[in-house]
């Protein structure tokens, strides 16, 4: 009897013991996502998610993943990430569906948009203008840096299309826009640099002259979405020449920027 | 003699059943047989209350819950190359143009773009008849900047043997200038392309475009056309 009783008894604690490791087990295993490390995942939490062939809205769909699969995340263009699921198939989804997924640690996705409003998403911008230095066209490139919401360093490089010379401008600028949560903020700016003039070839007074610049300005930037926006402004630059007299100059210009 | 639970757990290994044997009926250890059941028990359940209070699984999984980390994700919105074509010299012939291209894509449909390309400009009628040089030879160095802004319209390419490409039609428009006969001229450019992707970050480029700029070189200031021809090969970073 007690024999009976003992057996029965120790078999069952190891059907319990074993079967609750093993139950444990599988649920996890079954909650886990896939093995393949390399690649993030994320999981659908929608219905549905189109898949399209290509980084844009003029691609077909021509497939959709259902609530619950896994996907992983291969090289984001854009708007749009590349996935993959288990099956092997590959193709892109909208930024805007990937935001709503959950990734391993049950959270949504934590993928921080650049945002008109986040100043920790908008530290550096760089743009491209074009218009005008006393009735001479200019293209600039620049590259700034918001050292605060307020204030940033900018690094400017211009080329002056004029008829009697060409002039490259170096200036160094700092900025500061009071109003920066403004959707159209404008900004008042102090820089210092360096003109290289280069009259044409056809003129008689052919030396290239190097002259120190120092220039104040004020403008205006227009978000136009989280990313880019239209900058325009008006700068007036004091040449301090060797001779009698300081020049003066007036430059206007509108351009792209983007931020990084 | 064995009971059902034995036949199901016990019978494949009969070593582990006769050392169980061995250990809970044998008279000489009848105490142990209590001592071990009695840790057996306790162990179990002292594992059992672990393993609740942590959510631990008794097999730990190898693989940690992932974080998706922004910073890993490969992002190709940034696109280098380089292209080769023939562009035509207003009064200069035509020549070979080289040149290299930085594109930066704001959204599917829109991107910034950087040019910059060189050439050599050849003679004139008036220089090959008369038998006279217009320009010194480093004024016949061409070279011309752009940059601009783009839309795309995108498409599929299907070839025969069931090849199929991504690819976009785009319109661009730029400014910036142009150096030809010791000048820096305020430069416009226009055009269109055609855009094969080969794979998802290698792309060729079929371009025809137009560049217009004044020149005074012959007395009088008027407009200059050049237009250019050139294919390309792009990579997205």
């Amino acid at each position: 009897m007690l024999r009976k009783l003992i057996t029965k008894s120790l078999t069952l604690l190891i059907i319990l013991v074993v079967s609750s490791a093993v139950l444990q087990a599988e649920l996890v295993w079954a909650e886990q996502i896939p093995v393949d490390a390399k690649l993030a995942k994320v999981q659908v939490t929608e219905t549905f998610v189109e898949w399209r062939s290509g980084p844009a809205e003029g691609f077909p769909v021509f497939h959709v993943s259902e609530r619950g699969e896994w996907l992983s995340l291969i090289r984001r263009k854009t708007d749009w990430m590349k996935v993959s699921d288990k099956s092997g198939r590959d193709g892109w989804i909208k930024m805007a569906d990937l935001l709503l997924m959950i990734d391993g640690s049950g959270e949504k996705v934590n993928i921080v948009e650049p945002q008109f409003d986040d100043f920790n998403t908008r530290r550096w911008e760089a743009g491209l203008m074009s218009g005008e230095f006393e009735n001479a066209a200019v293209n600039s490139a620049y590259a700034g840096y918001w050292m605060t919401e307020n204030l940033s360093l900018e690094l400017w490089g211009s080329q002056v299309l004029g008829d009697a010379s060409e002039i490259k401008i170096i200036n160094l600028n700092i900025l500061h826009q009071p109003f920066p949560d403004w959707r159209v903020s404008p900004f008042f700016t102090l820089g210092a640099g360096m003109l290289f003039i280069n009259p044409k070839a056809t003129l008689a007074d052919q030396n290239n002259r190097d002259e120190e610049t120092m220039n104040a300005g004020f403008g205006l930037r227009y978000y136009v979405s989280n990313r880019y926006f239209v900058r325009m402004e008006v700068k007036e630059y004091k040449v301090f020449t060797n001779r009698e007299t300081n020049e003066e100059a007036t430059e206007w210009k509108i351009g792209l920027s983007v931020f990084f | 003699m064995e009971n059902w639970t034995q036949r199901i757990f016990l019978a494949p290994c009969r070593h582990v059943n006769g050392v169980v044997k061995r250990l809970f009926f044998n008279k000489e250890l009848t105490n142990m047989r209590f001592v071990a059941l009695l840790v057996a028990m306790l162990s179990s359940g002292v594992f059992t209350q672990t393993s609740l209070a942590q959510e631990k699984p008794l097999i730990a999984p190898d693989v940690k819950p992932q974080v998706v980390d922004e910073s890993l994700i490969d992002t190709e919105n940034f696109e280098v190359g380089g292209f080769a074509g023939v562009i035509n010299i207003e009064d200069f012939e035509s020549s070979i143009l080289l040149g290299g291209r930085i594109a930066y894509h704001l959204s599917e449909h829109f991107f910034f773009e950087g040019i910059y390309a060189i050439a050599e400009g050849g003679e004139t009628s008036f220089e090959k008849l008369g038998n006279v040089q217009l320009l010194t030879d480093s004024d016949r160095d061409y070279s011309y900047y752009s940059f601009g802004f783009g839309v795309n319209t995108p498409g599929q390419l299907f070839l025969p043997g069931n090849y199929t490409f991504n690819t976009n039609f785009y319109l661009a428009g730029g400014i910036g200038a142009t150096t030809f006969a010791g000048d820096d001229r305020f430069t416009y450019s226009f055009g269109a392309g055609y855009q094969v992707l080969l794979t998802d970050w290698i792309a060729l480029h079929i371009t025809a475009k137009e560049h217009v700029y004044k020149v005074d070189l012959l007395g009088e200031e008027k407009n200059s056309f050049n237009s250019e021809f050139s294919s390309g090969l792009t990579f997205f970073f």
